[in-house]
């Protein structure tokens, strides 16, 4: 299911770009301050996170409401797990936070795709949702409402030599490679056999099932594969901020990924990165202004629901198209 | 012991009846227009800051008279503004998908959020009963504040009203004609596009007035919007998204379970309602009432 498909002349500039931000973000601690730094690193697990999500919504069609939760369980999971046995290597208790996704997804998945579909399943993953935010914000163990603090950022063990992850910006390097690999995974699928059962189950339904696809089975994979991911990315982000609040997993996280896919272009594989983009910086320009950023990045998402269906990235091609001379296909919304 | 279970469920009652307020307006707009209306919750939450302000405007003593001209004067204010939002907004949504409509509605409620933030500021108002109200009153042995008492009988008048009209009157019958059949009602000579409208600021009306009677309910905060929206999600979906009777019926049973979940689990507020709501669409996805009604 090849996205941007060219006529032999057309010119993709999507490697150019993506070969610009991937410089910008690779560059960053040599030339922005440290502010500027966290706010990256929490960008881009916030795009892993949207990446993911788009699996199931830009591709699948399923619309699900409380993908927070999985990114909190991974959050939550590693950061408890580094807490109780601090001489674990680092990468298991990454591995724990995204076991801990992948069989909370399993579950939901399992339990809601079997009974609803449409808006009561953006329902029903709301409610399932918001139970995993109540149960975190009421449990001793994980914190209660102050969530889990001091989570360490440890030394890397590879035998012959160490990196210790607390110095320096090398956490912010290692985030900024788990989110190249974790989305080189998601391109993978997208791309892959997998990925076109998907986008032959969001248009035809009803025809895939009758080629003697599981239709079900396939949304399930779809639904655990964007958990574990989030899961993953949720584990990343612990050790980062060094503090985890149950918030990661209120609804109004569970939105964020939706915003960033429709803002950037649900159906374009990099549309929900260019949406956390957008939205992060919008977010850090209107920041100290109380009121003022709800009102910029409400109407700004407006604008781009009501007027640019395709997302940014979707406008900014069939705009390219026109300038360049190349037809384009106009995304499969 | 029955004392103490009578006090649980009026307490189930209130909550109930505070949502049912929210989730009217709600239901009623998705029943004609298919829109799940995701910044109801926050002209809910305009209306009880039009309320707040108008109060203040009196100064001093309120009574019971003034509060409900009140809150219909909030109700008018955001059915107003209902008018302004159709226009706009909805217009649009009627042919697109449901994730664009609650995202677009979404980046509505983040306007009102910040609305509010900037109008009335950011910190938490509160809102006292008007005289008449701030006492409370025994029934039998039972010893309920008489504002409860305000909101669980506002809560039925309105339904009673809502159902009355849709399924008595001429007007509330085309309504429901519209809903299900939008394209027959048209051949029949009905102005189907009006109907939306009215649809619309019915449903932004009966925002304005939740508002205004329920400020008195809780704090006034910005996320006060947030978290009625969610609330009234859950009540219209087991409802039976677009039933008026069912979200009555609905926003009963979850205020009870809620209010006697969190007396014998005390550990856990909050939790019995996203699990009764979970549960209610796992065996009955389509809700407990289906159709409009």
């Amino acid at each position: 299911m090849p996205q941007q498909q060219m006529n032999p002349r057309g010119r993709d500039v999507t490697p150019i770009l993506l070969g610009i931000a991937l410089t910008v973000f690779a560059t960053l601690p040599f030339w922005a301050g440290k502010g500027l730094v966290f706010l990256a690193g929490i960008v881009l697990l916030q795009m892993v996170f949207a990446l993911a999500f788009n699996l199931m919504f830009g591709l699948t069609g399923l619309v699900s409401f409380g993908q927070a939760a999985f990114f909190a369980a991974g959050a939550y999971a590693s950061g408890w797990l580094a807490r109780m046995l601090p001489d674990l290597p680092f990468f298991l208790t990454i591995a724990f936070g995204g076991a801990v996704g992948a069989v909370l997804s399993a579950i939901i998945g399992l339990v809601a795709l079997r009974r609803a579909s449409g808006i009561y399943f953006a329902i029903l993953t709301l409610a399932l949702g918001q139970l995993v935010y109540t149960l975190i914000g009421k449990t001793t163990a994980l914190g209660r409402e102050d969530g889990l603090i001091g989570i360490a950022r440890p030394v890397l063990d590879f035998g012959v030599f160490e990196i210790n992850l607390a110095a320096g910006d090398n956490y912010y390097f290692l985030i900024l490679t788990a989110s190249v690999v974790l989305s080189a995974i998601l391109w993978w699928v997208w791309h892959g056999n997998l990925g076109r059962i998907l986008a032959a189950i969001r248009q035809e339904p009803e025809r895939v099932r009758f080629l003697g696809i599981d239709v079900r089975r396939y949304r399930e994979y779809a639904f655990i594969i964007s958990g574990t991911v989030t899961a993953l990315a949720g584990a990343l982000v612990a050790p980062w901020s060094q503090i985890i609040t149950p918030m990661l997993a209120h609804w109004s996280y569970s939105a964020l990924p939706i915003l960033f896919c429709l803002l950037g272009g649900r159906s374009r594989f990099w549309g929900p990165a260019v949406g956390a983009i957008v939205f992060a910086g919008l977010e850090h320009a209107t920041r100290t202004m109380v009121g003022v950023a709800e009102l910029v990045v409400g109407g700004a998402l407006l604008i781009v629901v009501l007027a640019m269906p395709g997302g940014i990235l979707g406008t900014l091609s069939a705009l390219g198209g026109r300038y360049f001379g190349t037809k384009r296909e106009a995304g499969h919304d | 012991m029955l004392a103490d279970l009578l006090l649980i469920a009026m307490n189930g009652l209130v909550w109930g009846m505070a949502v049912f307020l929210v989730a009217s307006g709600l239901t009623l707009i998705f029943g004609i227009l298919h829109i799940l209306n995701f910044s109801h919750g926050g002209f809910v939450m305009i209306g009880a800051y039009l309320a707040f302000t108008l109060m203040n405007m009196l100064a001093g003593s309120v009574g019971i008279v003034a509060f409900i001209l009140i809150a219909f004067a909030c109700a008018a204010a955001v059915g107003l503004m209902g008018f302004v939002v159709d226009r706009v907004v909805f217009e649009r949504l009627k042919r697109v998908d449901d994730s664009y409509s609650l995202i677009a509605t979404y980046a509505v409620l983040l306007l009102c959020e910040g609305f509010v933030k900037t109008a009335w500021g950011p910190n938490f108002q509160s809102v006292y009963p008007p005289s008449g109200l701030e006492g409370a009153v025994f029934l039998g042995n039972l010893f309920m504040p008489s504002y409860a008492l305000f909101v669980i009988g506002a809560g039925v008048i309105v339904f009673l009203v809502l159902d009355f009209w849709l399924h008595r009157t001429p007007s509330g019958k085309i309504m429901k004609s519209v809903a299900v059949d939008p394209w027959m009602a048209s051949l029949l000579g009905i102005n189907v596009n009006a109907i939306f409208t009215v649809a619309v600021v019915g449903g932004f009306v009966l925002a304005g007035l939740a508002g205004g009677l329920l400020a008195p309910n809780q704090s006034l905060s910005p996320m006060m919007g947030g978290v009625y929206i969610i609330q009234a999600f859950g009540v219209i979906i087991v409802g039976g998204i677009g039933n008026v009777r069912g979200a009555f019926i609905a926003a009963i049973l979850l205020g009870l379970i809620d209010a006697f979940g969190t007396v014998y689990v005390p550990q856990f507020p909050g939790i019995f309602f996203y699990v009764a709501v979970a549960v209610i669409i796992l065996f009955r996805p389509q809700g407990l009432l289906s159709g409009i009604h």
